[in-house]
């Protein structure tokens, strides 16, 4: 079993000084006969901010469930910090990764309070941040009292994100953050995990479906049937060709004369 | 914060302190009503050697019931968990009078809750393997599996009870209604050390078990093992149910309702919620003692069928309620 102190320390070897989740030649599958995931090589490096863009069924929330360690890879190797994500204590993995389903049950009998004091867990000691001040964060002070079930889907999904900045890992997993959500909050909670990032420099990993959000993020990695079609800035993933593969429909990105992206439909409908 | 805090201290103090009035009262109030501050010898005798047992063993097996139930509804994500309806309760006495018929009291007193312990165990492990399905517990299987093996136990503790002549006989019928006053000082202190020890267990892994109620991946994101502290957890339940069997035969429903009343005075948070349940469980157990012994005297109601009368409209109104699935 390793440590914490003992990662950090970087003894053990690192591809890149800077890589924090690698997944080398990484497979996984749910049925004997048929893979999932295949021979999938990535890294992801410290403060990144990476959307995992592909259809429903492409193995984007396989892929997460993977480097959180709740899945194990059948081939290839998956590392935290160096070393295999499945080696690390429970506590020790938790200091270092977040990861938040994309389904957050609505029927937990918490309140706001309770359920966001529960990133503490995986320390002893007391918090650098409090309970209140994640709260504030994420913009739900008034709140603080309510219960869980009581709140609608953009706030419930903003509370388990405090959660998250009280468990203070470097690193989150998000499956669909911004699914089910209405734009306003999808603008809010992109602009706080940017912050974060800036303020305490997190790594964000964030599975998505929806084309126009990748737009706006720095590097995408385009997934298809458990395998990377391409990865690396927008411009050069959300190429018509790769769209048309990973989604199966004629999409073009082109730009405003202001430099902005936006989807041409015009061949679409 | 700090408004909160004070709040939840004066609902606390004031749960110990109805706990203790209830305890002591119980001991006083019966049949026949006894002055704490006048007591003569007879009535000392009545105190000490019936009274004080039975209200040892209520608050017992009461505590022991009401803590299970806030664990299995967590463990299980069902607020319709309860040892008494998944069946535990009856597999416990099953293989309690099996073992005490088939004479195998080879270990003495301690038999009686260590086989209930196995049987408690064997049946949370078969229903909960039955309303296992694609990574989760369905409730309604879950339900139906405890429901149907307690019926099946039941109609096995009553073929046995029909057959046998031996004096076996007459505890078995008792642990089926649960009747406290088959309550007897010598099993007391080994509930006491099972009942302490799933206690102290459940205690100790009370923040396992709010992350098992957010689901197994936020268990894991937060840094438990969600298979294993299920099964720690588990393990737990079946130490205080089978205990609380051994004790004073099957009593249902306080595992059921006394969670949901304890979440709606102190809120959800089973470091707090399991012992809050534990002494709502005996509060109501000892009233429920209260009523079966007064109503009908000299007459008594086993207490296990007070309990049913109180739980049971509960049970289908939680049964009716739009959000089934919520605890």
């Amino acid at each position: 079993m390793s440590s914490v102190s003992e990662h950090e320390t970087g003894k053990n070897s690192l591809s890149s000084k800077n890589t924090i989740l690698e997944f080398r030649q990484a497979g996984f599958s749910y049925e004997k006969s048929s893979p999932f995931i295949n021979d999938m090589s990535l890294s992801v490096g410290n403060g990144e901010f990476i959307g995992l863009l592909g259809a429903n069924g492409s193995g984007k929330s396989t892929i997460l469930k993977l480097a959180s360690g709740i899945l194990k890879a059948s081939k290839g190797s998956i590392d935290l910090w160096g070393s295999p994500v499945r080696t690390y204590k429970n506590k020790d993995r938790a200091k270092l990764l977040s990861y938040l389903p994309q389904i957050l049950d609505m029927n937990v009998p918490f309140t706001v309070r309770e359920l966001v004091s529960m990133g503490i867990y995986p320390y002893e000691v007391l918090p650098r941040l409090t309970v209140d001040e994640a709260v504030e964060m994420v913009g739900l002070a008034d709140k603080t009292e309510s219960l869980i079930s009581n709140l609608s889907g953009g706030e419930r999904r903003r509370v388990y994100i405090a959660m998250t900045l009280l468990q203070g890992a470097g690193l989150l997993l998000l499956d669909e953050p911004l699914a089910n959500l209405d734009i306003k909050y999808q603008i809010e909670l992109l602009r706080l995990l940017k912050e974060l990032r800036e303020h305490r420099g997190i790594t964000v990993v964030m599975a998505l479906h929806d084309i126009n959000i990748a737009l706006q993020f720095e590097k995408i990695i385009l997934v298809r049937e458990g395998r990377i079609l391409s990865s690396g800035n927008p411009g050069a993933v959300l190429t018509k060709e790769l769209l048309k593969k990973a989604f199966d429909v004629e999409l073009e990105i082109k730009r405003h004369d202001s430099g902005e992206a936006y989807i041409n439909y015009e061949n679409s409908f | 914060m700090g408004q909160v805090e004070r709040n939840m201290k004066l609902k606390l103090f004031t749960i110990i302190l109805a706990a203790m009035v209830i305890f002591a009262a119980a001991l006083f109030i019966g049949p026949k009503f006894i002055n704490p501050f006048n007591v003569n010898g007879i009535e000392k005798e009545i105190l000490i050697s019936i009274r004080l047992p039975r209200v040892i063993v209520s608050v017992l097996m009461g505590m022991a019931l009401g803590a299970s139930g806030a664990v299995l509804q967590g463990i299980l994500r069902n607020p319709l968990a309860d040892p008494y309806i998944l069946g535990i309760s009856s597999g416990a006495a099953l293989t309690a009078v099996v073992g005490i018929i088939g004479g195998s009291a080879f270990l003495g007193i301690v038999t009686i809750p260590l086989l209930a312990f196995i049987g408690a165990l064997i049946t949370g492990i078969f229903v909960g393997a039955m309303g296992w399905k694609k990574g989760g517990f369905w409730p309604e299987r879950l339900l139906l599996a405890g429901v149907g093996l307690g019926f099946l136990f039941s109609a096995m503790l009553m073929l046995i009870m029909s057959i046998s002549s031996d004096e076996g006989l007459r505890r078995a019928t008792l642990w089926i209604f649960g009747d406290l006053s088959i309550a007897d000082w010598s099993v007391i202190p080994y509930g006491l050390v099972f009942i302490a020890v799933g206690f102290i267990i459940s205690i100790s892994r009370a923040k396992a078990l709010n992350a098992l109620i957010l689901g197994d991946e936020l268990s894991h994101s937060l840094g438990f093992s969600p298979r294993r502290e299920r099964f720690i957890l588990f393990i737990s339940v079946g130490l205080m149910t089978a205990a609380s069997v051994a004790l004073g035969g099957m009593i249902g429903f306080i595992g059921l309702l006394i969670p949901h009343v304890g979440r709606f005075l102190i809120g959800s948070d089973s470091r707090v919620l399991i012992p809050v349940s534990a002494l709502g469980g005996g509060m109501l157990l000892c009233i429920a003692d209260l009523i079966g012994k007064s109503v009908l005297s000299p007459m008594e109601l086993p207490a296990g069928i007070v309990t049913a009368i109180i739980g049971a409209p509960y049970f289908l109104y939680l049964l009716r309620r739009k959000d089934v699935l919520s605890i």
